[in-house]
């Protein structure tokens, strides 16, 4: 009986760990972010832990572990390796109390594995009403939770907002913090009331996570610009020295222009078209420097109501570029590019093409790309906020300093480019002033508030 | 201009080299690329061109000759070639590193009226690659908007990795002294040099490209092979580019005798070596150079260029003294030395 008590405890943990794995997979295994590409029973062992739900995540306790990332060889250790009584020290920081089962100070990895927390045979031998033990008192709690969530999210379903969201603040009653329940009542806040200033919402697409509107207008212009939803992803490839290495960034949802400026777009704000090609008002915008683009989007926001127009960081490019996907394959890039190969008018001088031969093509006459954006690859390369400065991306490193001097990166290829100068982690480097005729821009903005002015 | 101390070669930081063979390899500026210090040149030559679509091409006799030319100077440890597809020469240099090519730097300079990114991309497509890939600038105070979006075009192929190193090649020092400030990634820049045209010598341009790292290529190191013009001993059969250019033949000008003589005493004070090889040293010896680059079109000119490199790499006071009775004897002549449409190396470098 003992036995088989044992034994069905332990099917039972067994069952709730991946039960709970799975719940949890997708949104953790994210935060886990790189570890997760080599540690896996770790992350694994950690995405089952409560330590989750408290938003303690790797770098937490091992530090951010820059060095360790980058050296593929493993020959650099974690800036922090807890044991004994470091360990100890780390859950002290937090649990306070000390341990919230037995009250217990230090050896707290005598009865608790360091990224699941639990042992079955240590809960195995708990003595007295096994019952009242706080692991199946949280998984009473969070089977409630659940099933709340569940219904929240029917109703959500239903289109019923206003109810969706009373049952998503029921839930984060029992779990107050819960990323998920709190996201899901911003989602319900959004839908309640979708306006935005400065932007008038295009079609009934709304994004399923944040309840944002996919497409939207800037008032009183024709810029459209698209939801770039919020993630993590790999930026970086290891094509190129400059793109090295591949690390992964974190994006806060924001919205970026459909296409690139186009020359109507720029001169309606301006008064001015710099451009080398006119024959179009649709074209692209081109020859323009970085304080241009600056210059620009000043205007725009003194026209817009609201303001914030701004260019995207060269993360976010990439982000909006790669679409939650990798690389267009080399037969596919025509579908979705202009560059060399195709944006040439077919000259009977074909021995010495001369660069007249080649041009800028109307905004989104190719396909978009999965997220909607037009022309990401090709036609005009576009100029971004970021100084050119070596990976690691850190926002915070100066590299968005407005004001600071240095080439800014420019993405995405021209119309009189090669193939493999399309793709969307290769970084070019350019002097502010540059006015080259492939040189152009695309506007960006964060997600405004509803009470911004 | 004024006589001036020479630049001190000393106050320059000397170019990484090695020695291998007979051959001297030099560093490229800060690039990866190591040339022989002995690099084959553009010109071809002009007795056997026929005129073709794009310019004046060798003919099958003269091609073949090239092509025996650049095979021996590969033997002999060149491994730096120049084309210039106006001469009609991409294919058949293609052809003849095919079988070396790991071991053989190809360079390339762009042509008009091609669009560079396209002429880039059918070297790069014939070649495999390009080590070496320049633009040529015309001659003004700086560099023109049109070849800053052409170097633009350079550096992305670059990154692409069609291109080792991009450059430039011009004849003017102001264009290369905006270059210098005006294009970033610049690797190297080919420049007239040679003992009479050695302006660069007494200016702020040489110390500033090796600070920045970029690397130097003597183009014109016999001024476009007229310095066999100035030699009164020149051996029959020796061929400048211009024949009608021979000073000793023609009655371009009267020779001072004086000076004719001081050049011929030194000359005879070093019976193994001419006129031009000691100029070629003069070019050799120069430490921030990382390669001379004459052009070569007979067999003889081959071997004598190699065999000035086959000593140590400082001037004796022979070829110092001869070089300098032969910057007078040019001094004496006026521009009349060089053929019509070369004047202008005397005058944007002459010293």
């Amino acid at each position: 009986m003992n036995r088989n008590g044992t034994l069905i405890s332990r099917v039972i943990l067994l069952a709730l760990c991946v039960f709970i794995a799975q719940a949890l997979a997708q949104s953790d295994i994210k935060q886990a972010g790189v570890c997760s590409r080599c540690h896996v029973v770790s992350v694994l062992e950690w995405q089952i832990s409560a330590h989750v739900e408290a938003g303690t995540n790797c770098q937490a306790c091992h530090g951010p572990s820059a060095a360790h990332v980058a050296n593929e060889r493993n020959e650099v250790s974690p800036d922090r390796l807890p044991r004994g009584k470091a360990a100890d020290g780390l859950c002290s920081s937090c649990h306070t109390q000390g341990c919230p089962s037995t009250k217990q100070t230090s050896d707290c990895t005598t009865c608790h594995n360091q990224h699941s927390l639990t042992k079955p045979q240590q809960i195995q031998s708990f003595e007295g009403d096994r019952s009242n033990h706080p692991i199946h008192q949280e998984v009473a709690r969070l089977a409630k939770f659940r099933e709340m969530i569940e219904r929240a999210e029917a109703l959500a379903a239903e289109k019923d907002w206003a109810a969706a969201k009373g049952v998503f603040e029921e839930a984060l009653q029992l779990r107050p913090g819960d990323a998920n329940a709190l996201q899901r009542i911003a989602f319900c806040e959004r839908r309640l009331s979708p306006e935005m200033p400065g932007f008038e919402i295009v079609g009934e697409e709304y994004d399923d996570v944040t309840g944002l509107p996919f497409e939207v207008k800037v008032a009183g212009t024709d810029i459209v610009m698209r939801l770039a939803p919020g993630g993590d992803f790999d930026i970086g490839t290891e094509d190129f020295k400059e793109s090295q290495p591949v690390h992964t960034v974190t994006i806060q949802p924001f919205y970026l222009g459909k296409f690139e400026v186009t020359q109507a777009e720029w001169e309606a704000v301006t008064d001015a078209n710099p451009s080398e090609h006119k024959d179009d008002s649709r074209l692209p915008v081109e020859r323009v420097s970085w304080p241009d683009a600056k210059d620009f989007l000043s205007k725009l926001n003194q026209r817009v109501a609201s303001h914030g127009f701004r260019l995207p960081t060269e993360a976010e490019w990439e982000y909006a570029a790669r679409a939650g996907g990798g690389l267009f394959k080399g037969f596919e890039l025509a579908r979705y590019a202009w560059y060399r190969e195709n944006s040439g008018s077919s000259s009977p001088d074909v021995d010495f093409r001369k660069i007249d031969t080649f041009s800028t093509h109307p905004v989104g006459e190719k396909e978009s790309n999965r997220w909607g954006f037009h022309d990401m690859h090709g036609n005009v390369w576009e100029w971004t906020s970021s100084l050119l400065k070596p990976y690691f991306y850190d926002s915070s490193d100066g590299r968005e300093l407005p004001d600071a001097g240095g080439h800014r990166v420019m993405r995405g290829g021209g119309y009189a480019d090669m193939a493999d100068l399309l793709h969307p982690a290769i970084r070019h480097g350019e002097r502010p002033t540059r006015q080259y005729r492939w040189n152009g821009l695309r506007i960006a903005r964060d997600v405004p508030a509803a009470n911004d002015q | 201009m004024a006589a001036a101390p020479v630049l001190p070669a000393a106050a320059i930081e000397p170019v990484k080299e090695f020695r291998r063979g007979g051959m001297v390899y030099r560093q490229l500026g800060n690039s990866e690329l190591y040339l022989s210090l002995l690099s084959f040149g553009s010109h071809t030559d002009p007795a056997y061109k026929v005129a073709a679509k794009h310019g004046r091409v060798l003919n099958p006799e003269g091609q073949e000759r090239r092509d025996r030319q650049l095979a021996r100077s590969f033997d002999l440890g060149v491994n730096m070639v120049d084309t210039y597809e106006n001469n009609g020469q991409w294919e058949p240099v293609a052809r003849v590193v095919k079988p070396r090519r790991d071991k053989v730097l190809v360079s390339v300079c762009r042509q008009f009226p091609m669009f560079v990114g396209e002429n880039i991309d059918r070297a790069a497509k014939l070649y495999g690659h390009v080590d070496l890939y320049r633009i040529y600038l015309a001659a003004g105070k700086s560099v023109r908007p049109k070849d800053l979006e052409d170097w633009d075009v350079l550096r992305k192929a670059k990154k692409a990795g069609k291109l080792r190193t991009i450059g430039i090649s011009t004849h003017s020092e102001a264009v290369m002294m905006s270059a210098l400030e005006e294009f970033e990634d610049l690797d190297y820049v080919m420049f007239p040099y040679n003992f009479i045209h050695a302006r660069t010598d007494y200016t702020d341009f040489i110390p500033a490209a090796r600070k920045r790292g970029v690397g130097l290529i003597a183009i014109k190191p016999l001024s476009a092979g007229s310095i066999v013009n100035l030699d009164p001993l020149a051996l029959p059969g020796t061929k400048p580019e211009n024949h009608n250019m021979r000073l000793y033949r023609d009655n371009h000008r009267p020779l001072p005798p004086a000076v004719v003589s001081e050049l011929t005493k030194s000359l005879k004070r070093m019976p193994d070596e001419t006129l031009c090889q000691a100029a070629l040293r003069f070019v050799y010896t120069r430490p921030f150079m990382a390669a001379a680059m004459p052009g070569m079109f007979d067999d003889y000119m081959v071997e004598d260029n190699y065999q000035a490199l086959q000593r140590s790499l400082t001037l004796d006071s022979d070829e110092q003294s001869t070089l300098k009775a032969a910057r007078k004897l040019a001094d004496a002549m006026g521009p009349g030395w060089l053929p019509p449409h070369y004047r202008w190396l005397d005058r944007e470098f002459r010293a």
